[in-house]
């Protein structure tokens, strides 16, 4: 059982002033991170071990007290002259050290996303602003733009896009349902981040990145005559049978034909309107795709009710375990191997959205 | 010996997962079963996007394989029985008092 502080519950304050030292005489030399109008160094302050007294109580650290050193002289200016520490009215961007800190002490500029000066590796990342979502999911759903499209106009993932809508429903049909919603809260932590305003020619993220599959990591030396044409989808083939090339990996194929039908002549407004017509079929097939595989499944579906719950009995092949019953495929659980759920760095979470 | 139709527990502690398997009567629970002709998830789970609160038991089965076994003289243990008198391969071995007939079915592709 850990130590409990006397007298009930582990209150915040409780542990305050229960770590504090009992008494003020039995505070050693002043702690020299403390707020304190600044004093010229003096004989004194620059020793100060010796020339403080000794409390023997016991709670006292056997740790000699920090020394006033050039970096923490430096650190305590910071903190009596920043004015990330006033209070100010209106709190427009996250206050970070580098909106403070122009240079390091090596000289090298400090961006503006970095919340650690020291820490080049550390970039803190916009998220969409609330009237962005707001924006996206007005878009998508009131305006009956393809999701493709929205992200190509904003440059916004597809995949964000999405999973913005998504949150935009909930959040409405829970708005509809009178629930309460933590407007403050998502407020205030929306100062901590760099927000981003979408825009029609602004650039959020990439959109088209590929996929680096494993596959195509290794150098291949692949015969083939002189003559042959070898396209992009050879030397994907070449590279194993289930590889796809570039144009069949992107998220948003229907971008490059855009841009090639402009580099041909083709007036901009004419392509964008049929990109925006080839995103719409391309989502309207997977919507078919989705729905077609819904109803086969409901068709092999009997539904059994009873007084407590329904028992939905769906019809399956047993024969589907293959000749030696370890097909990966076949229903129910696997006998003679181990199932791995439990392994370190196995994904426990869902990966994707039905 | 006699071949019975019965439940393989799987899944883990407090999560239980059922292979409806067809086994020797005198072989281990969960050992390789002449075979698998089903599963059966017997915690009960809502509907994604369903706010009637309306909870569904998912059960599957080769129905053609259940049914030639019953032929061939398998026997089912009471929970297998009971499944298997749901979508109607057995009559119901312990009909209720008070029910006079078989609970509804709705065979939803066909609707």
């Amino acid at each position: 059982m850990p130590p409990r502080i006397p007298g009930g519950g582990c209150r915040p304050q409780q542990l305050l002033t229960s770590l504090e030292a009992p008494t003020p005489s039995c505070t050693l030399p002043a702690p020299a991170l403390a707020l304190r109008p600044r004093q010229p160094p003096t004989a004194s302050s620059s020793r100060p071990l010796s020339t403080t007294p000794r409390c023997s109580s016991k709670t006292e650290s056997t740790k000699p007290p920090p020394q006033l050193t050039r970096v923490r002289r430096k650190f305590l200016d910071f903190l009596e002259h920043s004015s990330m520490l006033r209070k100010s009215k209106v709190l427009k961007e996250p206050t970070y050290l580098s909106n403070n800190v122009v240079t390091r002490s090596e000289g090298e500029v400090v961006q503006r996303d970095m919340p650690f000066p020291n820490n080049p590796y550390f970039r803190s990342q916009s998220v969409l602003s609330a009237v962005s979502r707001e924006r996206v999911w007005s878009e998508v759903m009131e305006g009956g733009m393809p999701i493709k499209a929205v992200a190509a106009k904003y440059s916004v993932d597809v995949r964000r896009v999405t999973a913005v809508v998504r949150m935009m429903e909930i959040e409405k049909r829970w708005e509809r349902e009178g629930k309460p919603l933590a407007y403050a809260y998502a407020r205030s932590m929306g100062h901590l981040v760099p927000q981003h305003n979408v825009r029609a020619e602004s650039k959020f993220e990439p959109i088209n990145d590929l996929h680096v599959h494993s596959h195509t990591m290794q150098q291949l030396f692949v015969p083939t005559s002189e003559s042959r044409h070898f396209t992009r989808a050879d030397a994907a083939r070449a590279f194993g049978e289930h590889i796809l090339p570039p144009e069949a990996r992107m998220r948003i194929p229907e971008l490059v034909d855009m841009e090639r039908k402009i580099a041909q002549g083709v007036p901009p407004p004419v392509a964008g309107a049929e990109f925006i017509a080839a995103a719409r079929e391309s989502e309207q097939e997977i919507a078919a795709r989705n729905f077609e595989r819904a109803r086969s499944k409901e068709a092999r579906t009997v539904r059994v009710q009873t007084d407590r719950f329904e028992f939905r009995f769906e019809k399956i092949d047993s024969e589907a375990v293959g000749p030696k019953g370890r097909s990966r495929t076949a229903v129910g659980w696997r006998y003679g191997v181990p199932l791995m759920d439990r392994r370190r760095a196995e994904v426990k979470i869902p990966t994707s959205m039905d | 010996m006699v071949v019975k139709i019965r439940l393989a527990r799987f899944g883990r502690t407090n999560a239980p997962f059922y292979n409806i398997v067809v086994a020797h009567a005198r072989t281990a629970r969960n050992s390789r079963p002449l075979e698998v002709i089903g599963t059966y998830d017997p915690i009960p789970r809502k509907d994604p996007y369903d706010t009637s609160g309306k909870l569904h038991k998912d059960i599957k089965l080769d129905t053609l394989r259940a049914q030639y076994w019953i032929g061939v003289g398998a026997q089912p243990t009471d929970t297998a029985w009971r499944l298997l008198s749901l979508v109607g391969i057995l009559p119901p071995k312990y009909p209720r008092a008070g029910s006079q007939q078989a609970p509804s079915t709705t065979q939803s592709g066909t609707a």
